[in-house]
């Protein structure tokens, strides 16, 4: 289960990102885009996050000729959760860097 | 608008990550086709592709071997996951060239565990597993090849018999025996290569060029003159006779018991090499392991033959033909210096067991194992649905 384990690295980018996204619905191939993430590690980490109820998917109607229906993702409200814990500790990091800086 | 032709090679990795993904996962391998075809630049696409077809090998690496194994081995398993292994189960009875691929490699695995712990060179390890390798990759050369050639059966059997037959005549002799060509520095016995599957694409597809294909090899085994092969041809025809006793297939056997009576008249005495020859008799000597692990890959090496035979009765003379063929290899290097395919060093067994897997069916007709099917995959829309929902 994705909560027994530590997260890789991959999966809190993926993670931070999507929840940025908010309710906008994100395709593969610009998550690994945005994420920095190879294709090979993307979809294990969307199908673990679909299987465990933190990633909703649904199929799109194609957006014009020629175009092929897209599976796209967002975060569910667990997700959302999930993604808030990922980054609780990253922010809990940044205000001493940032005290720091400011020093 | 995308051009058709544009990511054509990217298209047809993603197609094959789908075609390799279990099927549990299935509409992951639709959605990651359907990404390629949007990605407009080729070259990304086909790394896009390319990722994704190294995620669909590890899920299929995971699902069809190492799952299976931990099932064989009973440990890990939850009650939770008793469906899913039902099904898995399900599914490599229903897919025997799947299953015979695991047992491939399971047996060939259990050789390396022999000749490790009876002291084998690590050459001779490394040697068994490129085999295994170059064995799955020319069988997928030859498949497409097939396909794509649009080869008949009968063809591509005279051809086969005629390269064995060009063997028998300038082939390497040693100790009379003239069954080996030199390939780089290796020594590549073609028999074991090219007569199981010969065989066993007779058993499916009996024409007049095929039974002339298997009469060419049968000469050019007794020319060798090996018994061990010769045998394992007249067994198989002798099988295919007296389930399918039609014309062609009492020529093919009468040209093949022929050809094992002939050898069987001649002087055939190699000596026995360590790690390749008597090792079922000499395993249980070195360690008790290494003795169960020879056994054990030698019976997986027939299993596929008696579940198919159980489950897939319509196709029952492939089956049989592919598993006496084999079994006759495993006696006859029970009965002589002959080597023992996939348990012992020696590449060509291996190639030749790996390229016969191709004669198996892909899929059996079982509608028994069709009403078993446990659903697990409650909440995922089958393709069609998904299909359904573009209208």
């Amino acid at each position: 289960m994705i909560r027994n384990r530590a997260l890789s690295p991959s999966a809190r980018k993926l993670l931070t990102l999507m929840a940025e996204a908010g309710e906008t619905w994100s395709h593969g191939y610009e998550l690994c885009r945005q994420a920095g993430i190879k294709s090979g590690t993307l979809y294990p980490l969307l199908i673990r996050l679909e299987a465990q109820g933190y990633l909703e998917a649904e199929w799109h109607p194609p957006t014009g000729p020629g175009r092929p229906p897209r599976h796209a993702y967002r975060l569910t409200v667990t997700g959302k959760q999930l993604a808030r814990e990922v980054a609780a500790p990253q922010l809990q990091a940044r205000p001493s860097t940032l005290s720091g800086q400011s020093a | 608008m995308i051009p058709a032709n544009r990511n054509q090679v990217a298209m047809a990795i993603a197609r094959l990550s789908t075609r390799i993904l279990p099927h549990a996962m299935r509409q992951w391998g639709f959605a990651i086709q359907n990404e390629v075809e949007a990605i407009e630049r080729a070259d990304r696409a086909t790394m896009f592709a390319l990722g994704c077809l190294g995620f669909a090998l590890h899920q299929a690496v995971i699902f069809h071997v190492l799952r299976p194994l931990q099932l064989m081995a009973g440990s890990g398993v939850h009650a939770g996951q008793e469906a899913q292994l039902m099904n898995m189960r399900n599914d490599l009875l229903q897919h025997p060239k799947r299953m015979a691929t695991l047992c491939a490699i399971t047996a060939t695995g259990l050789g390396l565990v022999y000749m490790n712990v009876a002291g084998a060179p690590t050459a001779y390890l490394a040697m068994n597993l490129s085999a295994l390798v170059i064995g799955f990759l020319l069988a997928g050369i030859l498949a497409l090849c097939a396909r794509s050639a649009r080869l008949s059966a009968g063809a591509i059997s005279v051809t086969l018999a005629i390269l064995l037959l060009l063997t028998s005549l300038f082939g390497t002799t040693a100790s009379g025996a003239t069954r080996w060509i030199a390939l780089g520095g290796l020594s590549v016995q073609p028999s074991l290569l090219i007569l199981p599957i010969m065989a066993i694409c007779f058993a499916h597809s009996r024409d007049m060029p095929s039974t002339v294909g298997v009469a060419i090899a049968s000469l050019a085994v007794a020319m060798q003159p090996d018994r061990g092969m010769s045998g394992a041809l007249a067994a198989g025809m002798l099988v295919l006779a007296l389930l399918r006793p039609e014309r062609n297939v009492m020529i093919a056997a009468g040209a093949a018991i022929s050809g094992f009576v002939a050898s069987m008249l001649q002087a055939d005495v190699q000596p026995a090499m360590p790690y390749v020859d008597q090792i079922l008799y000499s395993s249980f000597d070195v360690h008790p392991l290494a003795g169960m692990a020879v056994f054990a890959g030698a019976a997986l090496m027939i299993m596929p033959s008696i579940i198919g035979g159980l489950y897939d009765i319509e196709r029952l003379e492939t089956y049989a033909v592919f598993g006496i063929v084999w079994l006759a290899v495993i006696v006859a290097a029970a009965l002589g210096n002959y080597p023992t395919p996939l348990v012992g060093y020696g590449g060509s067994a291996i190639i030749g067991y790996v390229v016969s897997l191709l004669g198996l069916p892909q899929r059996t007709n079982s509608k028994a194992l069709d009403r078993q099917e446990v659903d697990t995959s409650v909440g995922e829309p089958e393709q069609h649905d998904l299909r359904m929902g573009f209208a």
